[in-house]
């Protein structure tokens, strides 16, 4: 949690708090779960545990303040504490090699320059998604904050404990590695549309 | 045109890559100023406003693609629950 001065609370106030700016954001928090862990009933409990935990903590929130990063915070970490260490999924991050590419020359080499908006508009199916959940948890997890939540560089950086230029370089990565992915996807539905 | 200052230029006077510029419009950090700047920079720059367009169309597609799941309805009522029966009254 946070180092915040504790509130004080009345049991109707905490109610409230819960209701009105904390239960409002349950779908991007059930979205952002069932992106981490890849299951519906992980990401419901997953879901569970974190407005539970939310409650439980509450005198650390000051209302009226940013709860919707607040709860992506508790839920992120609950995922790391509780979560990733069952799926044992190793990290397969090497953030310094990140570092390392992101200043270099090659950051402004076009990847992937066959990819294009019209095969990007014919994958009407699950490929978008699919393209998302194949990436590293660490890359996902950037896309969804920034693309599907709008969330800013500052508060990316307070969700995952990482500093700002983390944050940009791991976005750059991420990006390129799910374009490379939809050009696989792209290559593979021209190879089928070419057969008929 | 005009000879409008760089919006984007960095904190030590250096001039940014048009990749820099086109991070900063595609993670949606950039200004009214810099959104102006990149784009009539784009209607003279071909790599942009191809990469631009590409990781715009992939951003849109996300969103569309993958914020369909809405949570159980039932999930909200057992969190109540929980959160009542811990609750000292």
């Amino acid at each position: 949690m946070e180092e915040t001065p504790k509130q004080q609370y009345s049991n109707r106030e905490k109610n409230d708090i819960f209701n009105l700016e904390f239960l409002p954001h349950i779908n991007s928090m059930y979205n952002f779960a069932f992106r981490l862990t890849l299951d519906r009933d992980d990401a419901k409990d997953l879901v569970q545990d974190t407005y539970l935990k939310a409650y439980r903590f509450i005198e650390s929130f000051q209302k009226g303040t940013n709860a919707k990063a607040w709860l992506f915070r508790i839920l992120k970490n609950s995922f790391i504490n509780d979560y990733r260490k069952k799926t044992k999924e190793p990290s397969k991050v090497d953030y310094q090699e990140v570092e390392a590419y992101y200043n270099s020359e090659e950051v402004d080499r076009q990847i992937t320059p066959d990819l294009r908006v019209e095969s990007l508009k014919d994958m009407i199916g699950d490929e978008i998604s699919n393209a998302l959940n194949s990436l590293d948890v660490d890359f996902r997890t950037v896309i969804i904050l920034c693309d599907l939540e709008g969330f800013k560089y500052e508060e990316m950086a307070k969700i995952l404990d990482i500093p700002i230029g983390t944050v940009r370089s791991r976005l750059h990565r991420a990006r390129n590695l799910l374009k490379e992915k939809l050009s696989a996807y792209a290559k593979l539905m021209g190879y089928k549309n070419t057969e008929l | 045109m005009t000879n409008r200052n760089n919006p984007f230029l960095l904190a030590n006077g250096k001039k940014p890559t048009c990749m820099e510029m086109l991070q900063l419009i595609l993670d949606g950090e950039a200004n009214h100023e810099q959104h102006e700047y990149f784009r009539s920079h784009m209607d003279q720059c071909m790599p942009c406003f191809k990469t631009y367009s590409l990781d715009m169309t992939i951003k849109e597609l996300l969103k569309e693609k993958c914020c369909k799941d809405t949570v159980p309805a039932e999930l909200i009522e057992q969190i109540k629950l929980q959160i009542s029966q811990n609750t000292p009254s």
